[in-house]
């Protein structure tokens, strides 16, 4: 029933340069903050170029994200349904009754391994 | 052998009755000692191992598992309902009855062991008191299913279709998402000569689960019965040309679904079409 989609190579790509973005938009943080700290400056915030790559990189993640999702499953009860057999459907486990031929038939069978 | 183990899990889950597979795949691991590496599971390994066992036969694997769960668990009612059905297996029907008994007389709530008991009045070919003992643990366990349509099958047996519709029904209250209850009930409907609604059920089998090939042969035999007795003067009956429209319907779909490359064997594929031609 799986079918294998092609992975899509679009999307894994947007979705690493959206990482790239987030990681550089920590590291720039962090340099700005070092500096800051260097500079004794009592300045609060980020700068904005730093904001704007950030906010960037989110956007690019939910684009590729959704790029790369695989196509979404059936929620209802009913397809999962359809799959299973009558046998399944239908079983009884706890009304097991023994006095069938399969006792008789299967007594002395060697049951050879087909795996 | 993790494939086996999950095989045999898998079965657990699905409930299906396939005592071959699980012998041929459980016997190795009982014997080479493997199924102790799976912690927990190993116990209801040998469970379903000793039950398998015993449907085919095979009573020294089967009293090797129920051994082994007896010294693990010691005096449990479920074990001791292993053994029950290993004399009921081989015929000791009056021992097994006897130790049903005592677990329900220690715990009269035991839902497994009432269970048995119907299960072996009906062995011992006493089919009413089977019907009378499911209907007074029904009676108790009203939201069982599985006890419902185990009722319904004891009064097929006995060609009470009318006893045995209304415990569909009571089924199709508590499960009304599986598509094969609908499709007994409609078969059972249709048994009776009840064809209106039996089309009407056989129409929510394949609503339920689109194609479905019995669901439409039944559409197809209701709609043309119908359309071959007298109009129905009934508002509610369905007017005719809904009939013809489902008829063509059906018809449509069996053709398509036999004709699908694959789909089945050349004969069977003359047949159903010369069937449905002849309808």
């Amino acid at each position: 029933m799986a079918v294998q989609q092609a992975p899509n190579h679009f999307g894994r790509l947007v979705c690493l340069v959206a990482f790239f973005l987030f990681f550089h938009s920590g590291y720039s943080t962090f340099e700005h903050l070092s500096y800051l700290k260097a500079v004794d400056g009592h300045e609060s915030g980020l700068p904005l170029d730093i904001t704007i790559e950030l906010l960037t990189s989110v956007a690019l993640f939910g684009l590729g994200i959704v790029l790369v999702a695989d196509d979404f499953k059936e929620i209802l009860m009913e397809t999962e349904m359809a799959k299973q057999s009558i046998e399944s459907l239908d079983a009884r486990p706890s009304f097991y009754a023994f006095n069938h031929r399969g006792r008789a038939v299967f007594k002395n069978v060697i049951l050879k391994d087909e795996m | 052998m993790v494939n086996a183990a999950k095989v045999l899990q898998d079965l657990r889950a699905s409930a299906e009755r396939k005592p071959d597979v699980v012998v041929r795949l459980g016997k190795p691991l009982i014997d080479s000692g493997a199924v102790l590496k799976l912690d927990a599971d190993a116990w209801l390994v040998y469970e379903q191992v000793a039950i398998a066992a015993l449907d085919m036969g095979d009573d020294g694997l089967a009293l090797k598992c129920i051994q082994a769960l007896e010294t693990r668990f010691p005096g449990s009612p479920r074990v001791r309902r292993l053994q029950g059905m290993q004399l009921e297996a081989v015929g000791k029907l009056a021992e097994a009855g006897q130790i049903y008994k005592a677990i329900l007389e220690e715990d009269e709530t035991n839902v497994l062991a009432s269970k048995r008991q119907v299960m072996l009045l009906r062995t011992m070919g006493l089919p009413s008191e089977a019907i009378a003992a499911l209907v007074k643990y029904l009676d108790v366990n009203y939201t069982d299913f599985e006890g419902w349509l185990q009722l319904a099958d004891l009064y097929l047996d006995e060609l009470m279709y009318a006893q045995a519709a209304f415990c569909m029904e009571e089924v199709l209250m508590l499960q009304p998402q599986n598509h094969i209850f609908h499709l007994k009930y409609a078969e059972i409907l249709y048994t009776q000569d009840n064809i209106q609604l039996a089309l009407k059920q056989f129409c929510r089998v394949v609503e339920l689960c689109g194609d479905h090939v019995r669901g439409l042969y039944g559409i197809k035999m209701c709609a043309s019965r119908l359309l071959k007795a007298a109009p129905s003067k009934d508002a509610a009956a369905t007017s005719q040309e809904d009939l013809e429209a489902m008829d063509l319907l059906a018809t449509e779909r069996l053709i398509a679904l036999y004709g699908a490359p694959g789909a089945a064997a050349e004969s069977s594929k003359i047949a159903a079409t010369k069937w449905i031609e002849t309808q």
